[in-house]
């Protein structure tokens, strides 16, 4: 119900202010296929041609934002949730291991080289996926050796990251016509979100994100130390394998479409555990929702904040969340120490 | 009807770390419902041979059946069902209550989309009363003491509901109130349900007291295996751990204890040059070992002579680093080892003749030491008196005699010797390495 009303009152929110009444007709104009409010801006004499503008901003611009914020937000909580599991540290996330990295390294490729000019939006998020998720497999197929743990596979993300990283700096100095749109998109936004990005969206980050919370059991045994784990048996590895697979896959969705957002994968999973503790069951789909909720909350009020602007929505999560996340954090301190860390 | 299978038979397991040898050729069976104590010094491959029962490695050699069926062929859930592993401590992050942390145990029994069931609850409290946790099943994790979390961690492995239980040094960070209370269930577990049960203990006496059966390893090898009332004996000790340690029997039970008194000199502080002596013994063929070690033990710098090569005197001196004169194996002394052995005797501030066995090859050995009775003194190790190993037609026992009538000291047994040579040396003695060397 109040998820709902949020969405509602989200697609209202934009570069663009749209009164309440009228943003409300729209949306139940166009949910309704117009047999509620056959004129979507009856009573409020508009003409014609500006009542079709402020229909389209609503419907084909706020609300497909306001939706690809939910479905990355909830993918990234997602990731980042599997992630600090699979490698029992409260640090990990996307961005450590990489994965993000390649995804933008993959975007620079586009921009930089001019590959599918005047069909970039199909181009710009199959280079992100792409970047993404053969960073993951690298990372896998690097860590896989026989004397891998759990620390080498992080160490080998962290490293990959900062190689990656260095590699996109090299590509920028060369070439710093792209520079400007790269660092557009470092920075993250929901601007390629339209009613298909969305679609494709959704459909991968449900698909990928129920598989990944079936992991739920097998984590909880991980967090005990993989020898535990396999011996209640869970084939530690090969849980560790498809886990870091489908985040890698989940994230590079993510990445695709709205660039670098950071701090939602990191803090997300953290909230669920202070307030629903840590079975994996509960915090996979959990931080799913609370990272769903954390990247329109973030989009929202930094409409609200700077009306008009399009601030990049990815120095607004990190504004917004940090201190958050520091007030949490330390909040709990006081209560209980916080454990291992 | 057939036999039922053994819960566990290695046979001929070996495992190597690259190039060290882990487990060499080990073999041994147990039989359901055992308790077995595995011993042996760091290092000597009790958690190694834990991990292949466990299948979390592949042997190099043999093979490791549970129940009957090679733990090869059990899928990672099957063993799970089979087996269950009480580590030494878990690195817990989440504090999950008690209740839940102990129901993760029940995980092979499900299959992915199941839930747990009514069954599973009543199962996991019936396990928390038995381990004396019923109270704490809503606390979390982290605020249990360490002595209720080993508790815990005992609970979920029963959770598994499995035949077979290993446990890893299980009672190693625990009190000793802790350890007996962690034991006593374990065994209890064994004797009421016939639940198989395989630890890794440090504690021999612990071992001795719940054990039905003691194998010992050392460097990889199975070296000792039976009851504890058979294992366990000084002898072993000496030899495994490298430990001086007397062997005593608990009135009450009828069970044996071991009182370690200190380790054996290797690792004492060597004599070094400051040391006193030197103290020169004579010796050959096993006799003069125990006054070896005992007076490097005392402190003081050794020599020995004439050993014959491959004798175990002679492998005692050079594993002490006891100077000693050296003569080729069951060869007749020459000429030059005799020089030297004079020298030697000569600058020996006390000489110590060990009752070894005298034949025409050595005594020379004995005869030698006649021209310095007059200017050092010289004790003789006689343990029946007017009994000598003389294989050298009576010119043996005459030196003996000669060595009387010059003034030598006969004592009955080599501590008694070692003992003289404090005495005698009293002055000159570095500052008791008694207390450096015993704990």
């Amino acid at each position: 119900m109040g998820g709902g009303l949020l969405v509602v009152l989200s697609a209202l929110l934009g570069a663009v202010d749209i009164p309440i009444r009228l943003g409300l007709q729209i949306l139940l104009h166009e949910v309704t296929g117009g047999r509620v409010f056959p004129d979507a801006c009856a009573g409020t004499g508009l003409s014609s041609t500006r009542c079709d503008a402020y229909t389209f901003i609503v419907w084909n611009l706020y609300l497909p934002e306001v939706l690809l914020a939910l479905i990355v937000g909830a993918a990234l909580g997602l990731a980042g949730g599997a992630l600090q599991g699979v490698f029992r540290n409260p640090l990990a996330d996307p961005f450590l291991l990489g994965i993000s990295s390649g995804g933008t390294l993959g975007a620079a490729i586009i921009y930089v080289y001019h590959i599918g000019v005047g069909n970039a939006d199909l181009y710009l998020p199959a280079f992100a996926f792409l970047g993404a998720v053969s960073t993951g497999l690298l990372i896998l197929t690097v860590a896989r050796g026989r004397y891998s743990s759990v620390e080498t596979l992080l160490l080998t993300g962290v490293a990959l990251a900062n190689l990656l990283s260095a590699i996109l700096s090299l590509v920028l100095l060369y070439n710093p016509a792209g520079s400007e749109q790269v660092t557009f998109w470092l920075l993250g936004g929901l601007g390629l979100a339209d009613w298909q990005v969305d679609g494709i969206a959704f459909g991968s980050v449900l698909a990928l994100g129920t598989l990944l919370s079936l992991y739920g059991r097998e984590l909880n045994l991980l967090q005990l130390g993989s020898d535990v784990a396999q011996s209640a048996g869970v084939d530690a590895s090969a849980v560790r394998l498809r886990v870091i697979l489908l985040a890698s896959l989940v994230t590079a969705v993510a990445v695709a479409f709205t660039g670098i957002i950071g701090f939602v994968g990191l803090v997300s999973p953290h909230i669920v555990r202070r307030l629903a503790g840590s079975d994996y069951r509960v915090v996979l789909p959990g931080s799913a929702a609370i990272g769903a909720l954390f990247l329109l909350g973030a989009r929202d009020i930094s409409y609200l904040a700077f009306p008009g602007s399009l601030f990049p929505l990815g120095i607004f999560t990190a504004f917004a969340g940090v201190p958050f996340f520091l007030f949490l954090l330390y909040r709990q301190r006081r209560l209980a120490p916080m454990g291992g860390g | 009807m057939t036999a039922e299978p053994p819960a566990v038979r290695v046979t001929h397991l070996g495992v190597r770390y690259r190039e060290r040898i882990a487990l060499h050729a080990v073999e041994f069976d147990v039989a359901p419902g055992e308790f077995v104590a595995l011993a042996g010094p760091n290092g000597s491959g009790k958690t190694t041979l834990l991990r292949a029962l466990l299948g979390f490695l592949t042997p190099d050699e043999g093979t490791v059946e549970l129940f009957g069926t090679p733990v090869a062929h059990l899928s990672i859930r099957e063993r799970a069902r089979r087996v269950a592993w009480v580590p030494q401590e878990e690195t817990l992050r989440d504090d999950v209550p008690l209740a839940q942390y102990v129901l993760y145990g029940r995980y092979p029994h499900h299959r992915p989309l199941d839930r747990e069931t009514e069954s599973d609850r009543t199962l996991v409290a019936r396990i928390l009363r038995e381990v004396g946790l019923a109270e704490r099943a809503a606390d979390g994790i982290l605020s249990i003491s360490g002595g209720e979390r080993q508790r815990a961690i005992l609970a979920r492995a029963l959770a598994q509901g499995t035949p077979l239980l290993l446990l890893d040094e299980p009672t190693s960070h625990l009190d000793i109130a802790h350890q007996l209370d962690l034991l006593t269930r374990v065994r209890a577990l064994s004797r009421s349900e016939g639940v198989t049960a395989i630890a890794a203990l440090h504690d021999l006496n612990l071992a001795a007291r719940f054990a039905d059966r003691i194998v010992v390893l050392s460097r990889g090898r199975r070296v000792a295996d039976g009851s504890p009332r058979n294992v366990l004996s000084e002898d072993l000790l000496a030899r495994v751990w490298g430990v001086d340690a007397q062997l005593a029997v608990d009135s009450r039970s009828g069970l044996p204890y071991l009182l370690p008194r200190r380790l054996i000199s290797e690792t004492r502080p060597a004599p070094s040059a400051l040391s006193p002596g030197p103290v020169h013994v004579v010796g050959g063929g096993g006799a003069g070992a125990p006054l070896l070690r005992g007076l490097i033990d005392e402190g003081f710098r050794v020599t020995a002579g004439a050993l014959h090569l491959l004798d175990t005197d002679a492998e005692t001196a050079e594993s002490l680093g006891v100077v000693a004169a050296v003569e080729g194996p069951f060869a007749p002394l020459s000429s030059e080892t005799r020089t030297h052995h004079r020298t030697l005797l000569a600058d020996a501030r006390v000489i110590v003749v060990a009752p070894f066995a005298v034949g025409p090859s050595n005594l020379a050995n004995l005869e030698d030491v006649l021209p310095f009775a007059s200017s050092t003194p010289v004790i003789v190790v006689d343990p029946v008196p007017g009994r000598v190993l003389d294989f050298a037609e009576g010119r043996a026992t005459a030196a003996r005699e000669a060595l009387r009538s010059s003034g030598a000291t006969f004592v009955p047994d080599s501590e008694t010797a070692v003992r003289e040579v404090v005495r005698l040396l009293a002055g000159a003695r570095a500052p008791a390495p008694e207390a450096t060397a015993e704990r």
